[in-house]
């Protein structure tokens, strides 16, 4: 009769130890990904202040044909010297430290001999995933060389020690240094230039001085130019129209979706499994590509300034950004009432209804209100694609700005108006999810 | 002016939203040095808001404090928080600042002492750090002292609130119902505390509480307050079952705290 | 001032404020009844006319009569039941005599119109009761002080109103936006060549939108560094809290309004502004420029909000050591604010990346320019490109916006 195979007490089976491997590998891209970053702000600024023999002469970021692989390699090593010297951004973010056989923090020597075994070791690494080392997961980590943990799990072993200043560790350096390149990087690829804003006060001062004057000729008149330009109260009732019927309506397609949203309504089969994603992507898809851009396609479609336009590219968005949120509500309810209703007998759906619905509709009310702001924001400005509204008037007299001599007064009627209303409706919704809430 | 009073409360009256609300009603009153006096009442029967007038918390509408003879009453800013640095308080739901370390809220009991530019970069001197540790050693929780306050259990938190407290070295503490939210051992730990900084330390402690048998325990003198007037005042023996009733009311029955 | 009243004075509530609050209130209830009936009648009046003439009228009939008629009936709705604006303000109808009598009724509501000629001697006299209730024998309460069987929603007059309002804003909004379905298919075809060119992308744009992606990235993350920076000290000024004093009062409500203001002015409006006002090759920094003052204005808003909202325990635990009011705010206020203001700053560093991107639409620098230009060029199978570039970019942001505001909870 054959032994059975006895495995080692306290040694994990290979899936185990893979997932204990992914929070290590995440930090450590995360912090490839930082030094890489630094390198590229190295090179633009030494492309913008200083023209190299490989530059181009547009400043691009150009390399000769050994420079990429210098570069990976030199942030390769960086990232693996931070990881082994000291606690780096990606280690706290994926709560990683290396600690000693006592859970204390070990010492430099040992550390150094932690960088030295990590190059030496490098390629027998898959090696360590097959046996269950008790030192430690990867070959570099022995009671030597100190061994990577979760603190979340040995956070009760670890004898106390006082909390770190941020601006003392490498870690908040690091970030201040990260935070020093992007704002010099920010200056240069933005332009700014404050004495150029400066100077130029004098050329559009002009320009405030009308805002701030505005003439109302067309509150109630009509603006006959196209054929197509109403006054600004048509166009006002036009934009809160687009909004309303765009809020309401993504509000009622999105109710139903996000059920199919949820992983606890969705999740108890795989065409459940399945249909939940689709949702999640389609919701996550939508949401990232803004009205406005979706009405580029719709003015084409139905008619340039026409507000169906306006309201179709709105509607979807809200539908998306809605079913994102209340499915995140319905996956956040508490459980012990829907237990409560499944064990009278109620049916799946009966249960949805009587303890789910409940349950979300205040934060449904809420949420459909924080849209409705939105979208009457958005309104105001979708007419710049084609979208109808109040918009329509403003780029319109924009354009006139050569040609007519009040338009910069008119676009400040234009405005006035816009705060006015946006403003109300702001206050109005404030007081109603008082109320709710 | 005696010197061993340290308080005297002299026609104290507060009132609320224009005249509908009489917290306290011409409350006259003296504390002496290295009394234990115990506040009793129902609840909303002024004893919170008593307090916080002592110190100015809350500012009263008429009457005069004597602290040690300094009229709070009509002190500037910069004496009142003087004043305020011989004054301690404790409060029910401890107050401390949740996310901070359990060091520094101790710390913070130092702020009317430290230098304002120091504290801004919270820089503490030494001796105030060690005072902070030897005070937390004093109320038995010295393993915390790195700890995020809200970490602690309710007991722990209020010991801290008294870790606080100490490093003020008052004169005076006050406290606040400063056991109604823990449970009835830990209350008598917290009370043993304060106990102890009344009997070794001289200080003298001004509780309101809402179970007379810990008034009773604890307590050299007893002030019971109703609908924002004083209805009793002297020893704690005193008050039989008709005082009892006086004070809280006809439906009203003894609840032991052991 | 209150340390002046003698001791044990009890001040009586002044009563002077009491009729002009309760005229307000009644005067309340009747506007919105008005607006409530008002607005059905325009809604049901377009509806008629958008189905049966064709046309876009709010009125059909001149605005004299409809206001009489509208005034008329919210009086009349006032007094025979509970109207909109009696349950919105909390106010209920009293009888006096016992059972109310239709004819009482119908009196109080015709003399309700009438309170302007009276508004005067009411108000002047002792009891401030108004004449149209105490010729018909009827008190105006506060809903508080009666007990009432609540009935189901569409048993409720006001309720029912409500929902009426509701749904024919819908269809009006509907109309008026001129929702057709039909067309949408209808073109579908004529927009097929769009279609055709939309999913077979053109990639060699590639490498230019990745840097104008980048542009756009610095753009949102500039204007967040500076909107915070500006922001902070800003919102501490608006805190209705810690603005004491009059002068510290005044400032905070000019900062309130005005940050109200400019939130209501969409990044864009701001951008045409400021693309006027710098040199055409800095587009960028008038995108830039346009995001910063949206975002100061947006940030300072939900900063005072949450420092207004802070827990006063632990501030007041400091008052009470001696502390005196900058070691107050360091050490009560700022540990209870600071995740939630980082919180606020991402949420807003999320929005920034979604405006920036289009923001190029009116010349504010970054990918939104170049989109605009190949949409208005018809070059369709390039701007795909532009735009999944886009996508990539705000997906990529919420998602580490929303891990990093998690674990800041």
């Amino acid at each position: 009769m054959k032994r059975p195979r006895k495995s080692k007490s306290g040694s994990r089976p290979l899936a185990l130890r893979l997932a204990a491997l992914r929070p290590r590998i995440a930090a450590f891209l995360l912090d490839w990904a930082s030094w890489g970053y630094i390198a590229y702000g190295v090179m633009y600024l030494l492309n913008k202040y200083w023209y190299l023999r490989y530059v181009d002469f547009y400043g691009r970021l150009t390399l000769p044909s050994w420079g990429w692989p210098l570069v990976i390699l030199a942030t390769l090593e960086l990232t693996l010297l931070s990881h082994a010297f000291v606690q780096t951004i990606g280690l706290s973010l994926f709560g990683l430290r290396v600690l000693g056989p006592d859970l204390r923090r070990i010492p430099l020597r040992a550390r150094l001999r932690r960088f030295i075994v990590q190059h030496a070791v490098l390629l027998a690494q898959p090696v360590a995933l097959f046996r269950d080392r008790p030192g430690g997961l990867l070959l570099h980590d022995s009671p030597t060389t100190g061994r990577m943990h979760l603190v979340a799990r040995v956070k009760d072993e670890m004898p106390p020690e006082p909390p770190e200043k941020v601006w003392r560790t490498y870690r908040g350096i690091f970030l201040a240094g990260l935070l020093g390149l992007t704002f010099w990087l920010g200056w240069k690829i933005t332009t700014i230039n404050l004495q150029m804003l400066i100077e130029r006060i004098g050329k559009s001062g002009h320009i405030w001085r009308d805002l701030f004057t505005p003439h109302f000729t067309y509150l109630t008149e009509y603006v006959n130019e196209r054929g197509r330009l109403y006054s600004i109260t048509y166009h006002m009732m036009e934009t809160i129209f687009m909004a309303f019927f765009a809020t309401v309506t993504g509000a009622a397609i999105a109710f139903p979706l996000s059920f199919l949203g949820a992983r606890n309504i969705m999740g108890f089969n795989k065409l459940g499994w399945l249909v939940y994603s689709v949702m999640r992507l389609l919701f996550n898809v939508f949401r990232s590509i803004e009205s406005i851009l979706m009405a580029v396609l719709f003015a084409v479609w139905v008619g340039f300034g026409n507000p169906f336009a306006g309201a179709m590219a709105l509607l979807l968005h809200t539908v998306a950004a809605l079913g994102k949120l209340y499915s995140e509500q319905v996956e956040g309810i508490d459980p012990g009432p829907l237990e409560a209703i499944t064990a009278t007998g109620a049916r799946r759906w009966q249960v949805v209804v009587y303890g789910v619905i409940p349950q979300i509709i205040p934060s449904y009310l809420a949420f459909t209100l924080y849209r409705w702001d939105i979208n009457i924001r958005m309104a105001t400005i979708i007419a710049l694609v084609g979208g109808g509204g109040i918009g329509t008037l403003l780029f319109y007299f924009k354009n006139e700005v050569g040609r007519l001599p009040d338009a910069w007064n008119q676009v400040g009627a234009i405005v006035v108006s816009i705060v006015v209303v946006v403003w109300a409706l702001d206050y109005i919704s404030a007081r109603v999810r008082e109320k709710i809430g | 002016m005696a010197t061993d009073e340290l308080i005297r409360v002299e026609h104290l009256t507060k009132i609320y939203e224009r005249g509908d609300i009489v917290a306290l009603k011409d409350i006259s009153f003296t504390v002496k040095r290295g009394e234990f006096l115990v506040l009793i009442g129902l609840s909303g029967s002024g004893k919170s808001t008593l307090l916080r007038c002592i110190n100015r918390l809350i500012e009263p509408t008429s009457g005069r404090i004597l602290f040690d003879g300094i009229d709070v009453t009509k002190a500037s800013a910069k004496q009142l928080r003087q004043l305020r640095r011989r004054m301690a308080m404790i409060f029910q739901h401890f107050n401390l600042v949740k996310r901070s370390s359990v060091l520094t809220n101790v710390l913070a009991g130092r702020l009317g002492y430290v230098h304002p530019a120091a504290s801004a970069i919270h820089r503490f001197p030494k001796e105030d750090i060690d005072a902070a540790i030897a005070n937390l050693e004093r109320v038995g929780i010295p393993e915390q002292i790195y700890k995020r306050a809200d970490e602690l259990s309710g007991g722990q938190q209020q010991r801290v609130g008294i870790a606080r407290a100490l490093m003020q070295r008052p004169d005076l503490l006050m406290a606040d119902e400063p056991v109604s939210a823990l449970d009835p051992a830990t209350a008598h730990s917290v009370m043993q505390y304060l106990e102890q900084m009344n009997r070794e330390d001289g200080v003298t402690v001004i509780a309101s509480l809402h179970f007379l048998s810990l008034a009773r325990r604890y307590g050299t003198r007893i002030l019971a307050l109703k609908d924002g007037e004083i209805v009793f005042e002297g020893l704690p023996a005193e008050i039989d079952g008709k005082k009892f009733k006086e004070i809280y009311g006809e439906e009203a029955e003894e609840v032991e705290v052991r | 001032m209150e340390k002046d009243y003698p001791a044990g004075f009890l001040t009586p509530k002044p009563n002077w404020r009491r009729p002009f609050r309760r005229y307000g209130r009644d005067l309340g209830t009747l506007a919105a009844d008005v607006a409530v009936l008002g607005a059905l009648w325009g809604l049901f009046s377009f509806t008629w006319n958008h189905f049966a003439h064709g046309t876009r009228d709010f009125l059909s009939l001149p605005w004299g009569p409809v206001l009489i008629a509208v005034v008329g009936l919210a009086c009349a709705w006032q007094s025979f039941g509970v109207s909109v604006g009696q349950r919105l303000l909390r106010r209920r109808l009293v009888d006096d005599h016992g059972r109310a009598s239709s004819a009482r009724r119908v009196g109080r509501a015709l003399l309700l119109p009438l309170q302007p000629l009276y508004v005067l001697p009411v108000l002047v006299s002792a009891t401030h009761v108004p004449w149209h209730d105490r010729w018909t024998g009827f008190r105006t309460v506060a809903a508080s002080e009666i007990s009432e069987l609540r009935r189901p929603w569409y048993r409720q007059s006001s309720s029912v109103a409500v929902a009426l309002l509701g749904a024919a804003m819908f269809l009006v909004s509907a109309l008026f936006t001129q929702v057709d379905l039909v067309k949408l298919f209808r073109n579908a075809g004529a927009t097929s060549r769009i279609w055709d060119r939309i999913f077979h992308p053109d990639w060699s744009i590639l490498g230019l939108g990745v840097r104008l992606l980048i542009v756009t990235l610095y753009m949102a993350f500039m204007a967040t560094l500076f909107g915070v920076l500006v922001a902070v000290p800003l919102s501490f000024l608006a805190a209705r809290n810690l603005a004491r004093g009059i002068a510290m009062r005044s400032v905070y409500t000019v900062i309130r309004v005005t940050m109200s203001i400019v939130r209501s002015i969409e990044p864009i409006v701001w951008a045409i502004i400021f693309v006027v006002w710098v040199r055409t090759g800095n587009a960028a920094f008038a995108g830039t420029l346009a995001l910063f003052v949206h975002s100061v204005a947006d940030l300072t808003k939900l900063y005072s909000e949450r420092l207004e909202s802070i827990d006063p325990g632990p501030v007041e635990a400091i008052r009470a050591t001696g502390a005196n009011g900058l070691q107050v705010i360091l050490y009560g206020v700022v540990p209870q604010i600071v995740n939630p203001y980082l919180s606020f700053t991402i949420y807003r560093w999320d929005i920034n990346v979604r405006m920036a991107t289009i923001i190029g639409l009116v010349g504010g620098g970054g990918i939104g320019q170049r989109l605009i230009q190949l949409t208005r060029n018809w070059v369709w199978d390039q701007a795909i490109v532009l735009m999944l570039l886009i996508m990539l970019a705000v997906w990529a942001m919420d998602y580490s916006s929303s891990r990093l505001r998690e674990r800041l909870n």
